[in-house]
């Protein structure tokens, strides 16, 4: 779990702070060096087939999906969290039709929800992440209302109210603590899950649009480039997918630590 | 076990309802037309056009007309695909996708399952940790990366496999690889977990008491409960190969149902766009009716 | 002719040694008892030569001359298979997916008889007490009861008819008529001559059935001996903490504190919640029941699980529903849960049965202990405050080094202490005990029940306690009341009710 957050540090720190030590912005084009090889003309990863700086381009993608990434997980864990302790909480019938409505929603195939979202509205980046944040709520507020309903009958919230304390002082004394964890542990878990809608929507072309880039824009001009430059393809892939391990790996570690 | 059915089918139907409304309303909402995208249009042709599928009459008649065609299987015209019925563009997509998601399901569950169980009959040891790196690592790579570089290294480098195009059983190995290793980790990661578990279990005990050989141990009593969490998988798993099928289909160039889709989605062809979703989502929703069927016989509790 | 005898075992789980140069045996058609506290390596005595616990054994055991130390596991298996275990928690130890008929046949194939037909496997049922035999086998081990379930359990052990039987506590998880039960049991199979090893915490219970018994304590065997003559004359205080743990109806009841004036009057109370799923009808918990509670009185609310015990107690101290009914605090009407006065939820206060989830993970051992103090006693200030949480660790035997830790810190027992003095901090007039000892081990809920027993008396207490162990109840309670399908069936004094019980329910309770 330690070099997985030293690694998505790292890239994180890489993609916010590098781009402006870099010779070349994201959408400048170097004519003279069209699909450039790797150390050729300033460029240390090289050029992609109009002749833009491959490092430059990944970190600002990189870029575009963290944000993308954090705030549509920043949706999810709110809707999810609210949803989920309200059915807790209140348990019996507002529990029960609450969660028909996320079985519903479930049995839903997502990413076409997203897509149609997309062609219908139009497409921007606001919109990406609202609907992504939209469907990635299902699980969260399964997992606080799970956690809620448990924690709910748990001896010592009745102990806590035997001993005269307020609901509100209940909810935030005993309640979110042992909530909070939980739902930050499925949080780090729904980041890579968003990251690779994200990722896949942009790849599409259903998602962030030109000028901006991300890293599914990249993996896709990659692969159309790739019998020539492979590195466009082999690049953007890479951090993409050492990203999700990374936070994968983040999610899962916290999740371990909170069950024992 | 009928009663759970039942109940399935009593949410699955209103749901899957709920999705023919929902995406008709929407499609209907969007501005702009699906001519828009070719050449400026006159009024009059537009006209023409609009009555010629049906887009000038009033909104619930348009929805009432659907209903009535969709309960006898007929999508209507694609608006794209002239001189094609979704119907029919879906009855020449659908079969190639099922094969494409059927043999991708299955070799991440043999795969996965076959993984999960080298992991947990030696906790720690370099199995477990081989295939736990493996699992973690196939969780993360998406159809869309692992398309195009496979397709780098076996098609064009290498030289071993077509590169695109659907010419016979060759032509379907990448796309398979591809779809499946996300779905092969998750289910080697939930079989290694509720393994282990399982084989911590006081029923595993009991079977080892009697002097049962470890492989009986382990087929007879620790494998149907620990793939629970496996099957409760299937139906996301389902959800996921079809998506996963979209990109797949689009990077190898396979003519299934997920390229139609990408295909309607970005030129507004409505009827095919719709007709897609509610396929999808039916087929999602039998999924989660399977599902149900092997929880029940993994798990008698489950039947109530 | 000695079957099964175990010399100087010891068993190491890495570095710690679990056990100690035990020693038994056991002899054809006889009954050799492990008797001893959780931990003290009972289970792991009976287990560890046959390779079905951790570690790494050493000494000798010899089954029917053959011996057991040093074997690998497939010079094990077959050795497993000439004898038969039964476990405790039946509920976890049959296989949930598979049906009765097809883990008996199993276990007859497994000890290398051939596959029995279904009317022999229906027999096996039968001997062991099941109704209707041939229609169980084929169920599944959910569809039976708790003590179906330990039958079946004992019937898959014997179905081979091994030459020992090996039952890790068979009784601890069924109430006390189905113990003896399953004891007569295992009783009558010794008849055709197999040894049985019995693994339980009950001393005075397995006394009755077995011929030698051994007591463990911290992995060693501190008394071995003649079942009837450690029972009576107990050499070790650990023996004797044992027979003392597991209380008997049959020995007098202790004196009691005398009880004042009435203090708590409950009148018709119903409680009814909304059933399961969307047009279920009501579901009637409670209905119509009554009783009272003087000062210093202690009244045991007993019944079988489901009875509505717990759900009436709950409604009486307004930490649950209720319906219908009318509550009186010294004559007083007493408000509705939403409308609770500091004053009332200041004089009752709960203790609860799983210790560990009865505090806040968390929360520190002070911080719990205050909590009624900040919200019903606001005139105290933060010193005060402290200086009553030292007062009452001490009260509970646990001193004031504990006030920093968090319940992961804490042993079960300490555990319920610290529930105990955080029940006692707002100084109430009656305490409910929801089945304060029953998830403790025998020993340590033997220690909580006298610590409960001082307090009774040193602040004048008013129980109300929620049990289905009358035996643990006597020794708190003035008066008794039956409960069952959610109504009080039988209430009065305690040894009148012993004595003369009037209802099925309550001489259900007592085992007659």
């Amino acid at each position: 779990m330690k070099g997985a957050l030293f690694l998505v540090a790292a890239i994180a720190v890489a993609a916010l702070l590098l781009p402006p030590f870099l010779p070349w912005g994201y959408a400048d084009i170097d004519w003279n060096a069209v699909r450039a090889a790797p150390f050729s003309s300033g460029h240390w990863l090289g050029t992609d087939s109009v002749g833009r700086d491959l490092l430059a381009r990944t970190l600002a993608g990189t870029r575009v999906t963290l944000a993308v990434a954090s705030a549509a997980a920043l949706v999810a864990l709110l809707i999810g969290t609210a949803w989920g302790a309200i059915a807790g909480w209140f348990g019996g019938r507002v529990d029960e039709a609450m969660m028909r409505v996320v079985d519903g929603l479930y049995a839903l195939p997502f990413m076409f929800v997203v897509i149609v979202l997309m062609v219908v509205f139009g497409r921007s980046i606001l919109l990406v992440f609202l609907g992504i944040g939209a469907v990635e709520w299902l699980t969260m507020a399964r997992v606080v209302r799970g956690q809620v309903l448990a924690l709910r009958h748990r001896p010592f919230i009745l102990a806590s109210e035997a001993a005269g304390a307020p609901t509100g002082a209940i909810l935030r004394g005993h309640l979110l603590p042992n909530v909070a964890p939980v739902a930050i542990a499925y949080l780090m878990l729904t980041i890579p899950q968003v990251v690779m809608v994200e990722s896949f929507l942009s790849f599409l072309g259903l998602g962030v649009q030109e000028p901006l880039t991300s890293l599914g824009i990249l993996v896709h001009d990659g692969a159309d480039d790739m019998d020539i430059a492979p590195l466009t393809l082999l690049v953007p892939g890479a951090v993409l997918v050492a990203l999700v391990v990374a936070l994968n790996r983040i999610g899962e570690g916290l999740r371990q630590r909170l069950a024992r | 076990m009928r009663a759970i059915l039942l109940r399935r089918l009593a949410t699955a139907i209103p749901t899957l309802f709920a999705v023919v409304l929902a995406s008709f309303f929407l499609m209907r909402a969007a501005p702009g037309s699906p001519f828009d995208a070719e050449r400026p249009l006159d009024a009059a042709t537009r006209a023409a056009l609009d009555h010629a599928y049906g887009l000038d009459r009033p909104l619930l008649e348009q929805l009432g007309r659907y209903l009535a065609n969709l309960a006898q299987g007929d999508f209507g015209p694609s608006l794209v695909y002239k001189d094609f019925t979704v119907t029919a563009l879906i009855a020449q997509g659908l079969p190639i996708s099922l094969m494409l998601g059927g043999l991708a399901l299955a070799v991440a569950l043999m795969t996965g399952v076959s993984g999960g169980i080298a992991g947990a009959l030696r906790p720690g040891g370099w199995s477990d940790r081989a295939v736990d790196f493996a699992a973690s690592l196939a969780v993360a790579l998406p159809g869309f990366v692992t398309g195009p570089v496979l397709a780098l290294i076996f098609a064009l480098w290498l030289n071993w496999l077509p590169v695109a195009g659907l010419n016979g059983p060759a032509s379907l190995i990448l796309p398979v690889i591809a779809l499946a290793l996300p779905v092969a980790g998750a289910v080697a990661k939930l079989t290694r977990t509720g393994l282990s578990e399982t084989l911590a279990q006081d029923h595993v005990r009991t079977a080892r008491a009697r002097g049962l050989s470890p492989f009986a141990v382990l087929w007879r009593h620790a494998l149907a409960p620990a793939l629970i969490p496996v099957v409760s998988y299937l139906a996301p798993a389902a959800a996921g190969l079809l998506t996963g099928a979209v990109v797949i289909e689009t990077v190898f160039g396979l003519p299934g149902l997920g390229r139609y889709f990408v295909q309607g989605a970005l030129n507004r062809d409505y009827p095919l766009v719709m007709g897609v979703v509610i396929l999808y989502a039916g087929l999602i929703l039998f999924f989660n009716l399977i599902a149900d069927l092997l929880y029940g016989l993994l798990d008698p509790r489950a039947r109530g | 002719m000695t079957i099964y005898a175990v010399e100087r075992l010891s068993l190491r789980i890495g570095d710690a040694a679990i056990l100690h140069d035990i020693g038994f045996e056991v002899r054809r058609g006889a009954c050799t008892a492990l008797v001893g506290a959780s931990g003290s390596g009972k289970s792991m005595s009976c287990f560890a030569p046959f390779g079905l616990a951790a570690g790494k054994a050493s000494g000798s055991a010899r089954l029917d001359g053959a011996e057991l130390i040093g074997l690998d596991e497939p010079a094990l298996r077959p050795l497993r298979a000439r004898a038969g275990f039964a476990f405790q928690q039946p509920a976890t130890a049959l296989s949930p997916h598979l049906t009765i008929g097809r883990q008996l046949r199993e276990a007859v194939v497994a000890g290398g008889a051939p596959s029995p037909d279904r009317r022999a496997l229906a027999a096996m049922l039968d001997r062991v007490g099941i109704a209707r035999p041939d229609a169980r086998l084929d169920s599944w081990p959910h569809r039976l009861s708790g003590g179906e379930r330990q039958r079946v359990m004992i019937a898959a052990a014997v179905a081979h008819d091994p030459i020992l039987l090996v039952a890790d506590e068979p009784t601890s998880a069924l109430d006390a008529p189905l113990r003896h039960a399953i004891l007569d049991l295992i009783d009558r199979l010794r008849q055709d001559g197999m040894a049985v090893l019995l693994v339980s915490h009950d001393l005075p219970l397995v006394a009755l059935h077995a011929d030698q018994v051994a007591v463990l304590q911290a992995g060693r065997v501190v008394e071995s001996g003649a079942a009837r003559q450690i029972l009576s004359r107990p050499l070790t205080a650990e023996t004797r903490a044992l027979v003392a743990a597991s209380p008997s109806l049959d020995t007098p009841g202790p004196a009691l504190p005398p009880t004042g004036a009435p203090l708590l009057a409950a009148q018709g109370i119903d409680v009814t919640v909304a059933g399961r799923g969307w047009r279920a009808p009501q579901v009637t918990l409670v209905e119509d029941a009554s009783f009272t509670i003087a000062e210093g009185e202690a009244l045991a609310l007993a019944g079988r699980s489901g009875s509505g015990k717990s759900t009436l107690a709950r409604a009486v101290a307004r930490l649950g529903p209720m319906t219908d009914g009318e509550l009186r605090w010294r004559g007083e009407i007493v408000p509705g849960r939403d409308r609770m006065a500091a004053g009332f939820r200041k004089a009752v206060q709960p203790v609860f049965q799983d210790p560990v989830a009865s505090l806040d993970p968390h929360w520190t051992v002070a911080a719990s202990i205050a909590e009624p103090l900040r919200h019903l006693c606001p005139e105290l200030d933060a010193a005060a405050r402290a200086a009553r949480v030292d007062a009452l660790l001490e009260e509970v035997e646990l001193g004031r080094g504990f006030a920093d830790r968090r319940p992961a810190e804490l042993s079960g027992g300490q555990a319920q202490r610290v529930a105990i003095a955080r029940a006692l901090a707002a100084g109430p007039e009656l305490i409910l005990l929801d089945e304060a000892t029953s998830a403790l081990d025998v020993l340590v809920a033997g220690r909580i029940l006298s610590l409960l027993q001082r307090l009774q008396a040193d602040r004048n207490l008013a129980i109300l306690m929620i049990t289905h162990d009358l035996a643990v109840a006597r020794s708190l309670c003035h008066r008794l009341a039956v409960m069952e399908a959610g109504k009080i069936v039988e209430q009065g004094p305690f040894d009148r009710m012993l004595s003369t019980p009037g209802h099925p329910a309550t001489r259900h309770l007592l085992g007659t």
